[in-house]
């Protein structure tokens, strides 16, 4: 099984897992950038959200999961076929889900090209804004070495 | 063996409704958050693209904001946009008018 292991800086990354934890309740309410069809009635409609509200909250534990007590002491994440698929997902997830609650004054052009000048974002949105291109980072790391994997 | 005889005279024929199921398209529509490698993945993923063709509708969100990436019947269409919102993407289902 290919195992893909990354050694992070731990002083780096916990204020960034500060933010991920901050957005509990976001990933809690509702699935990020979905909406069923306009045309499904009520019950589908409600069953459509909770079944992907479901998958999100599994998809950002098994996120989660990588930040443990073990990564505590050594800071090494590590991705394989059993955890990519999910963490992928929930990167983007959660990455949509910092753009609504704290980088929407950012054009659209500096969040695609990642190019901010942070010295102009106050302290929330700095983090914010960070926490946003760590999780790209781990999305491109997990495209780069297991897309094959999970491609299956 | 036995041999049925049956009358298929059109004019004995049930009255059937010949109208064709309408058929739906599933649209990518762009946005600013989802890396165009990870749309790339989720469309090979999905659809089973190869690189090249996942690749071509990558851009073609990204340069037109918007890609139908399949189209036919409703039910399956549904299938499709759930499970692109699954991965995140911005997609929406549109009649296609065109047929």
């Amino acid at each position: 099984m290919k195992r893909v292991e990354v050694k992070l800086s731990l002083l780096v990354v916990a204020p960034l897992l500060d933010v991920i934890k901050g957005l509990a309740d976001d990933i809690n309410r509702e699935p990020a950038n979905a909406k069923p069809p306009k045309d499904l009635d009520g019950e589908f409609a409600e069953a459509w959200s909770r079944d992907l509200l479901g998958g999100q909250q599994n998809d950002v534990a098994v996120l989660l999961a990588l930040f443990g007590e073990e990564f505590f002491l050594d800071g090494i994440v590590s991705f394989d076929q059993t955890n990519a698929e999910a963490i992928a997902r929930a990167c983007s997830a959660v990455r949509l889900l910092l753009r609504d609650r704290f980088l929407r004054p950012l054009a659209d052009e500096a969040l695609e090209s990642g190019e901010v000048e942070l010295t102009h974002l106050n302290s929330e949105v700095q983090k914010a804004f960070l926490c946003y291109l760590f999780l790209a980072t781990i999305q491109e790391l997990i495209i780069q070495h297991l897309d094959e994997t999970i491609l299956g | 063996m036995s041999e049925t005889k049956t009358n298929t005279s059109p004019s004995q024929r049930p009255a059937t409704d010949l109208q064709l199921e309408p058929v739906w398209r599933v649209v990518v529509l762009n946005d600013p958050v989802n890396l165009m490698s990870y749309v790339v993945l989720v469309f090979k993923k999905v659809f089973g693209f190869s690189e090249e063709t996942a690749r071509r509708h990558m851009l073609e969100v990204h340069e037109s904001g918007r890609s139908a990436v399949w189209s036919g019947a409703r039910e399956k269409a549904e299938a499709y946009l759930f499970t692109l919102q699954q991965w995140h993407l911005t997609v929406i289902l549109e009649p296609d008018e065109a047929r």
